[in-house]
């Protein structure tokens, strides 16, 4: 596998002064694992979305997702977080669930 | 930081069965976690073996397709933690497969952060002893 000189050499600059990874390969291996893992789940997800439209998740579902497997103080107020989800995504229709978290906790403070 | 997400009986059976009242809800953590993975955060989902058989989740059945898909990773009762399920099945009187989940919370790396999906909050605290967890209650 071919790496470009410029990413190899940043991989292992922050192996050595981040300790990110015990190495550059270790770093790479990690980095390849993670994004291969993700395309299988979207994949599987994709395809079970497609065999049952019900189940896919609307982007508040998943913001009240996000927070909850953060312990963010946000996740015991699912409502807001589904308002915040419905307020964003009209000005952002590719918001993420943490543009959504990030959203609600500025309208939260902003409302203190 | 890198987190492990441990899933109890009811959330595996939510996730197998699309009929289940909490499915949509649990398959929205698993889109979560993917869309965390391929932003490299470090996240992965793990399901002690002991939970998997109260489940009844066999990998080589075709019911199980879609958790198989998921890349849940099995934690086995090895040695060490059926040692510690057994002390917390002995101080708690849980289930089997709630002793083995805490055994896998307790043998958690120090640095790792641990969320619980779970529909028994108050037995997720007691197996947890003094970790600190995220507990998602379904």
């Amino acid at each position: 596998m071919r790496i470009p000189t410029a990413l190899r050499d940043a991989a292992a600059l922050a192996v050595r002064e981040l300790g990110v990874a015990a190495s550059a390969t270790a770093l790479t291996t990690a980095a390849l694992r993670a994004t291969l893992e993700a395309v299988v789940m979207q994949a599987a997800l994709d395809a079970h979305y497609e065999q049952h439209p019900q189940a896919r998740p609307d982007l508040g579902d998943l913001a009240v997702a996000a927070a909850e497997l953060d312990g963010h103080p946000l996740a015991v107020e699912p409502e807001r977080l589904r308002r915040a989800a419905v307020e964003i995504v009209a000005k952002h229709p590719d918001a993420s669930p943490d543009d959504v978290l990030l959203w609600a906790e500025a309208r939260a403070l902003s409302a203190a | 930081m890198s987190r492990i997400v441990v899933l109890d009986n009811e959330a595996v059976q939510a996730l197998q069965n699309p009929a289940h009242p909490k499915h949509r809800r649990v398959v929205s953590l698993a889109q979560v976690v993917a869309s965390r993975k391929r932003r490299a955060a470090t996240v992965e989902v793990a399901v002690p073996t002991a939970v998997r058989v109260e489940a009844g989740w066999d990998r080589t059945s075709p019911e199980w397709v879609f958790p198989n898909r998921l890349r849940i990773a099995d934690v086995p009762l090895d040695a060490v933690r059926a040692s510690t399920a057994a002390a917390i099945r002995h101080r708690t009187e849980v289930s089997v497969a709630d002793a083995h989940l805490g055994a896998v919370i307790q043998s958690t790396s120090a640095g790792q952060q641990i969320t619980v999906v779970t529909s028994d909050l108050g037995d997720m605290r007691l197996v947890a002893g003094d970790r600190d967890i995220t507990v998602v209650a379904i």
